[in-house]
């Protein structure tokens, strides 16, 4: 009990260590980084989103980046017709929201690849909608907005005061997002995800959860969209790129499917890769981001989340080799068990169980 | 036991999060710090990226992705006229001194939120300038930003006419090509002025890009006797126009304007009208008018006349092998260029015209300011630049329109294109 006690300070030191870096880090660093880290907490809520449908709940999900494009239109149109920027918000939470609903009452009917047909097709309608309606979107010349400027009050920069409204956007997001995973909710995707049926014996209605998954998932991309609107004060029907949905789910999956610390993960690899491949060499950054990306799942096949446990378990193999086979069989953390000598193939119990 | 795994991992991945944060911070810091030593050795109160004997520019362009193409020819030209005048002994400067410019590219793969990225990275990593990028939306994504930091973003390749029609506006921003708008309005005066009636059937991209062609081709031919019999408009996903191509042909119109900027479909074009019996004159926008990739593979022999726009020679074309200014890009071009790229678009030839004109530029550039920089920029005038065809000159100080001044009809002779006499 001592030792869980002392773990639990540890964890919070750890904590309390990585907010203090969060809060400081704008305040020491140029604009060039402090736009990095702004575009890590955007993408880190669009990847929560994507992890709620496909990682928590297992449904595969290709169309986030079209919510994210319509939050970021949405916060636009709000912006230049002088909204209250709370409204704006709001608006970009229920909006897409709203048809993430619409379009899952239909699509949550199918399964696996029906199901990543359907929402291919959100960001392959989405584009040529956002190029016709022009009015609204600013046609494929995109739409510049200029606000959330730093108040004379703070003191300071305006990329300062944008990080942090996105910081803090994005940490209420994962409060809400954790504590929903932890909970009945949680519970019920987690058996949605592993088998319908017994869901349905348990009182589970796959469709309803699925529904809800979808649901979520489109809000918090379109309080991504009205994030990425802030950081980067433009939108364009290329926000909603099919591509960038596809990479967003490249990420998750690097980061560590079902886990909110492998989200934040997968956030920072999908921000910072592209930057780091260009340092190297501008002209092969997509041969280079393929590498990186080939590296990371063959060497950590569960994301970077399980590097730490990789880490120990390399290290301290040797020891637990020793381990009796019947702890392997019924120890409740699929992580302590695992033989470093053999790929792991957990259950999604176990997984579920480790996060 | 379990307890404890879960902490471990949850404070292990904390821990790389910090770690992670750490390493960029501190990387770019010192990235920061060795150009702002190079920038200190300026005269007085020199902008950042300028020394006594270097410039540093920056450029971001789709490298990867659908776009590569163009966006590495952006590249490579510009990259092509820095590299062969530095090995020549480096530019003069309106100063006194020579200084040699280096080129600092980035791929961006025609996304906003990466072109930003891009454009701040380069500020913190102290360029003088930023050059020459190629993308409507990309650019006008980092436009607001230019002006804030106080950048010069100019000499930008995009046929777009939101970066130069409000100078005052966005001072700091600069266009290098003529608009689609343009484009349009001289194909339009060309039917215009062909004497007799003449219909025309429209076909253009379902977007602003679309209208701007529609618009320059509509504001050319108004109180005409040209009369536009039928349109049509797609959109970029399209697999196929036959559809439209069929439903134009029934017109039977004398001319076509096809303003359709995807390359196969543009060949899909070519051919169907043709298979279906309808022979008219063709107009193909600027970047969908090659004849190696447009006009064989689309048996344009067929039709009885296409025409096209263009600014320069094209270096590629044996027409203008003996040219001397062709012999000196392509002899640069294999040299420096195609370390980037080995593919040929007119996005290389724009680039190195570029580089000609950022030599001018700095010719007249007093002080080593980005403010002397800008003011130099915009007070060109007449300047014959390599490889831009007789009668087209760079005007930059039209407060509305951006740097090259004037687009020449051409029409296709069998190999290349040669300027058209009349209608």
């Amino acid at each position: 009990m001592d030792k869980i006690f002392a773990n639990r300070w540890l964890r919070l030191a750890a904590l309390a260590v990585f907010a203090v870096l969060l809060i400081v880090a704008p305040l020491v660093s140029s604009r060039f980084i402090n736009y990095q880290l702004s575009m890590i907490a955007v993408f880190a809520v669009a990847l929560l989103g994507l992890n709620i449908v496909m990682g928590y709940t297992g449904q595969v999900s290709l169309g986030q980046s079209a919510f994210l494009g319509l939050g970021a239109y949405i916060a636009a149109y709000g912006v230049r017709n002088e909204w209250n920027l709370v409204l704006v918000l709001l608006l970009c939470a229920i909006i897409p929201a709203a048809v993430g609903m619409l379009v899952a009452l239909a699509a949550a009917r199918l399964r696996g690849l029906a199901l990543a047909m359907i929402t291919i097709a959100l960001p392959i309608i989405g584009i040529p909608l956002a190029r016709r309606f022009s009015e609204f979107t600013g046609g494929s010349q995109g739409t510049t907005v200029s606000f959330l400027g730093a108040p004379d009050w703070s003191g300071l920069a305006n990329d300062q005061w944008q990080y942090y409204v996105v910081l803090t956007i994005a940490v209420v997001a994962f409060v809400l997002a954790r504590n929903l995973v932890r909970g009945r909710v949680g519970r019920a995707f987690a058996i949605v995800k592993e088998n319908e049926s017994v869901a349905l014996a348990m009182g589970v209605s796959p469709y309803r959860y699925k529904v809800l998954a979808f649901t979520i998932s489109s809000l918090l991309g379109g309080v991504a969209g009205f994030m990425y609107l802030a950081i980067v004060q433009f939108t364009s029907p290329e926000t909603m790129n099919f591509f960038t949905s596809i990479n967003l789910v490249a990420a998750m999956v690097i980061g560590g499917s079902a886990s909110i610390v492998g989200t934040i993960l997968g956030a920072i690899y999908y921000v910072l890769v592209p930057v780091v491949a260009g340092q190297v060499n501008s002209s092969r950054t997509a041969l280079i981001s393929g590498a990186i990306l080939l590296a990371v799942l063959f060497l950590l096949p569960r994301g970077l989340v399980s590097l730490p446990r990789r880490m120990s378990l390399l290290i301290g193999g040797t020891r637990r080799r020793g381990a009796s086979p019947r702890d392997d069989q019924n120890s409740p953390d699929g992580a302590s068990t695992a033989d470093p000598g053999t790929p792991e193939t957990p259950t999604a119990h176990e997984e579920r169980q480790a996060r | 036991m379990m307890n404890f795994q879960k902490t471990t991992r949850l404070s292990g991945a904390v821990a790389i999060a910090g770690i992670a944060a750490l390493l960029i911070s501190g990387c770019t810091r010192d990235a920061g710090g060795t150009g702002n030593g190079g920038g200190a050795g300026g005269g007085t109160e020199a902008s950042p990226g300028i020394t006594d004997d270097s410039l540093s520019l920056g450029i971001s362009s789709p490298l990867s992705g659908p776009t590569a193409g163009p966006g590495s020819c952006t590249v490579a030209g510009l990259y092509t006229y820095l590299e062969a005048k530095n090995a020549d002994g480096g530019f003069e400067f309106g100063d006194g001194k020579t200084r040699s410019v280096d080129l600092t590219y980035l791929d961006d793969a025609y996304d906003p939120a990466k072109a930003v990225s891009n454009f701040r990275q380069l500020v913190n990593e102290e360029v003088f300038a930023y050059v020459g990028a190629l993308g409507t939306p990309t650019n006008a994504a980092i436009m607001p930003i230019a002006d804030e930091e106080e950048v010069p973003q100019v000499l930008l390749i995009t046929g777009a006419t939101a970066f130069s029609e409000d100078q005052a506006a966005n001072p700091w921003t600069y266009g290098l090509l003529p608009t689609y708008y343009d484009e349009g309005f001289a194909f339009g005066e060309l039917l215009a002025g062909a004497g007799e009636p003449v219909t025309v059937a429209t076909l253009a991209q379902n977007d602003d890009f679309g209208e701007d062609y529609l618009a320059g081709f509509e504001a050319a031919i108004e109180g005409s006797d040209v009369e536009v019999v039928g349109s049509a408009t797609y959109e970029p996903s399209d697999t196929t126009l036959n559809p439209q191509v069929t439903e134009l042909a029934a017109t039977q119109a004398d001319a076509l304007l096809s303003a359709v900027s995807v390359t196969p479909l543009q060949v899909g074009v070519l051919t169907r009208a043709q298979s279906v019996g309808w022979l008219p004159r063709v107009f193909l926008p600027s970047n969908t008018s090659t004849p190696g990739t447009i006009i064989e593979p689309g048996a344009g022999g067929a039709y009885p006349a296409l025409y096209s726009t263009s600014l320069t020679k094209t270096p590629v074309s044996p027409a203008v092998a003996e040219d001397e200014d062709v012999i000196a890009y392509n002899e640069a071009f294999k040299q420096y260029g195609s370390t980037i790229t080995t593919t040929y678009t007119p996005h290389c030839v724009w680039s190195y015209i570029e580089g000609a004109i950022l030599e001018e530029a700095f010719k007249g550039m007093e002080e080593p300011t980005r403010d002397s920089f800008m003011e130099a920029l915009k007070s060109i005038q007449g300047f014959e630049a390599p490889l831009l065809l007789d009668g087209i000159t760079v005007d930059t100080t039209r407060d509305d329109q951006p740097a090259i001044d004037g687009i020449e009809l051409v029409q296709f002779n069998g190999t290349g294109y040669a300027p058209v006499e009349s209608y």
